[in-house]
């Protein structure tokens, strides 16, 4: 915008309207620094411990070690890490038990979170303020007595018992964003298919589902997330079938320093990744379930 | 949205319920229970030698007693490896009597000497073990039933030959005698439950099968040393941590909401920690914070420290403390940006467009136009990161070992896995439970207070 767009103005308005324009690009400006400063406290962090995965042994033992940039390149940490007792056991565990808790919860939660969304009936807040309620209960607390139940059950030190806590601690969230998806498509879409011949099912499956798709896609990676970080259920569940997180606490008391941040920043991956594709879906998500 | 009655929605929501009911309700009700409920605080003692019979009697665990007597009993077969458990073996014999008659009765595996047995191993033929010592009976006795007790049905010569029909595996249950908070006591109980000493006639009552009432797990837990401590730290984490990660996310979401350039780039940055484990965020600032990890290393090389200090050891509390601040404001900061931006944007533009046109500054109008109308998103940022603030726990243990500075979490982790002592850890998950509902509750009322004091 330039003056010329608003012509036969007196010069005093054109000052006050300069200097208000100043005063909003040193603020912008401004915006633009405190957004770096915020981004390099995330970042460097994450950088120096992928730096110290990336590694020699000898520069993770050495000191001083200089300013970040300089650190050599080398796989020698990570791989020292992947080879250890335990690990690749741990992440096909991990994975195991995150793909098993995406796959249930999704699919328990589907019909459910459709339910919230699209029917008015009886009942309908009491269920979704339980849910809410249920989000907002510490892990810690359910996993004592699960452990306990599993032993006597004799089903303990299983992935599959561990995807069934898991679950439990993610159905709640999968619920409410997936209703939130589903609340994002307008029901006269299913109903204008339905005045154009399809069933209710057709309507569904041709009509809604891939208007979900991307919306139900980004809440099961969140839930594999939820699943691959989850470190308290997982070490009170699992002794020999540990998953990743479970096994790198285990060793953490007595084991080197390079295997610890080979191990942190390997535990860093899937956010590094994930975030990235569903960080457009976060606020549909979290928004409608603070709500 | 329909409106129709119908039972559709009941049937979607269905294997919610259930899946909550199982995985959740129950799971609560046995954390109660494990709690409060000590199921092995006594051992009932029967009337007779036999689980049907009525229970006399109750003895507390680890009460001493007095053996009066024993007697063998039919046992199922999924207890037969239980600890303590004393079997004895009892055939159904054939074989002629004193008289010369045939009797077919029980008798113990310890008076028949077995001489034959089947390919499997089963014996089939034995003869009748001699009495040693000068007074003793001469003659077996072969009883109605598998005990001493029952009646006698006829008597064997030492040396006779018996056919063994059949082979019944006994648990031993004792007649014993102990007292009950200064009653005497006396009935019979199985031998897995106690453990009898040396000399065969006293013992003590290793664990009970009835449960009772008890608040000795809640009261081990509080005398813990670790409790206190656990308790503080908590408390310190949560006032340090809270507040730090509104006033950063309040920063990060106007950021946000400002649409910088690289806004979508920045965003991903922002939503990174969101993702990320709070072991690995340990682990993190274990990195920055250890001896020879970032801190020192910038430290020295900037010239501030000669030579590299320690943070994170006993000598150095407040700094382990000062890491898990910043390793937690780091970590969970994100998804409290997530709630306000979302928030944020159900601000109307118009509403702080009208502010700024009347002169109101940045600061004017997100004292009294923003964060007014942010307070719904804050409320429930506020409690779900204050519920999620009792539940840190690796973070604690990858910057402190879990010793030197702990907390409630870590109290329950290190009852459960190290301790193995389950019930305390039941007790510590359900002192969370409450606290982090109390905690809730407080918040909502001071909420409502403060509304109800500006509707006035």
């Amino acid at each position: 915008m330039s003056s010329e767009t608003i012509p036969q103005v007196a010069p005093e308005v054109l000052a006050v309207h300069e200097q208000m324009k100043r005063r909003q690009r040193i603020r912008r400006g401004l915006t633009y620094v405190l957004a770096s400063l915020i981004c390099l406290w995330i970042t460097v962090p994450i950088f120096f411990i992928f730096s110290m995965a990336f590694t020699t042994q000898e520069t993770v033992r050495s000191y001083p070690k200089g300013f970040l940039p300089f650190i050599p390149f080398s796989t020698e940490t990570m791989t020292f890490f992947l080879n250890s007792d335990g690990i690749f056991e741990g992440v096909i565990n991990s994975i195991t038990v995150a793909v098993i808790t995406l796959v249930l919860s999704t699919i328990i939660a589907a019909p459910a979170g459709y339910a919230i969304s699209r029917y008015i009936f009886p009942g309908r807040n009491f269920f979704r303020l339980s849910i809410l309620a249920v989000r907002a209960f510490p892990i810690v607390v359910l996993s004592i007595p699960m452990a306990v139940m599993f032993i006597q059950l004799g089903f303990f030190d299983s992935v599959y018992s561990l995807s069934l806590m898991h679950t439990a601690l993610t159905l709640p969230t999968t619920v409410l964003v997936i209703a939130s998806v589903f609340a994002s498509i307008p029901y006269e879409l299913e109903e204008a298919a339905q005045v154009f011949g399809c069933t209710p099912f057709q309507a569904f499956r041709t009509v809604v589902l891939p208007l979900v798709m991307p919306g139900i896609a980004a809440s099961a990676i969140f839930t594999f997330v939820m699943s691959w970080n989850e470190v308290f259920a997982a070490s009170i569940l699992t002794i020999q079938n540990r998953t990743l997180p479970a096994q790198v606490l285990f060793a953490l008391g007595n084991s080197s320093e390079a295997y610890q941040f080979a191990g942190g920043f390997f535990l860093l991956i899937p956010s590094l990744i994930f975030m990235f594709f569903i960080r457009k879906y976060l606020f549909n998500m979290w928004g409608q379930v603070s709500k | 949205m329909q409106t129709k009655r119908n039972w559709v929605p009941y049937l979607l929501i269905l294997p919610t319920f259930i899946y909550l009911i199982l995985f959740f309700a129950y799971p609560m009700v046995r954390g109660l229970n494990l709690a409060f409920f000590d199921d092995e605080a006594n051992l009932a003692l029967h009337a007779e030698a036999s689980s049907d019979a009525a229970i006399a009697d109750l003895i507390p665990q680890s009460a001493s007693i007095e053996i009066l007597g024993r007697q063998g009993n039919l046992v199922a077969e999924e207890v037969l490896d239980e600890n303590n458990l004393l079997t004895e073996i009892w055939f159904t014999i054939e074989a002629p009597d004193v008289d010369g008659n045939t009797v077919t009765g029980w008798a113990s595996e310890s008076r028949i000497r077995v001489r034959e047995e089947a390919e499997d191993g089963t014996p089939i033929m034995g003869t009748v073990r001699r009495r040693l010592g000068s007074n003793a009976d001469p003659l077996t006795s072969v009883y109605a039933e598998p005990n001493e007790n029952s009646d006698v049905i006829g008597q064997l010569e030492a040396r006779t030959e018996v056919q063994i029909v059949e082979l019944a595996t006994l648990e031993v249950w004792f007649l014993l005698k102990g007292e009950n908070n200064g009653t005497p006591v006396e009935g019979w109980a199985p031998s897995r439950y106690i453990q009898i000493f040396d000399d065969e006639i006293t013992g003590r009552v290793d664990r009970g099968n009835s449960g009772e009432f008890t608040t000795k797990f809640v009261e081990k837990m509080v005398n813990d040393r670790f409790f206190w401590p656990a308790m503080r730290y908590t408390a310190i984490l949560l006032l340090l941590i809270i507040p730090t990660q509104f006033v950063l996310a309040i920063v990060m979401a106007l950021v946000i909401q400002a649409q910088l350039r690289f806004n979508s780039f920045i965003l991903y940055i922002f939503a990174i920690p969101l993702g990320v484990s709070d072991l690995a965020v340990g682990i993190l600032w274990f990195a920055i914070f250890t001896q020879n990890g970032l801190l020192n290393s910038f430290l020295q090389t900037v010239g501030f420290i000669e030579s590299p200090s320690s943070w994170l050891t006993a000598d150095s509390r407040n700094w382990i403390l000062v890491a898990i601040w910043l390793a937690e404001v780091w970590r969970a900061t994100s998804i409290v940006m997530v709630i306000v931006v979302s928030g944020l944007q159900a601000i109307s533009s118009e509403v702080l467009e009208a502010a700024e046109v009347f002169g109101a500054n940045m600061w004017q109008r997100l004292r009294y136009i923003i964060l007014p109308l942010l307070r719904p998103s804050l409320q429930v940022a506020l409690i779900l990161r204050t519920i999620l603030a009792f539940q840190v726990f690796a973070v604690v243990i990858a910057l402190s070992g879990g010793d030197v500075v702990t907390v409630l979490a870590n109290e329950t982790y290190r009852q459960y896995f190290d301790l193995r002592n389950s019930n305390v850890a039941a007790a510590y998950a359900l002192l969370i439970l409450v606290i982090s509902m109390f905690t809730a509750v407080i918040y909502l009322r001071a909420i409502r207070t403060q509304e109800e004091a500006s509707a006035t």
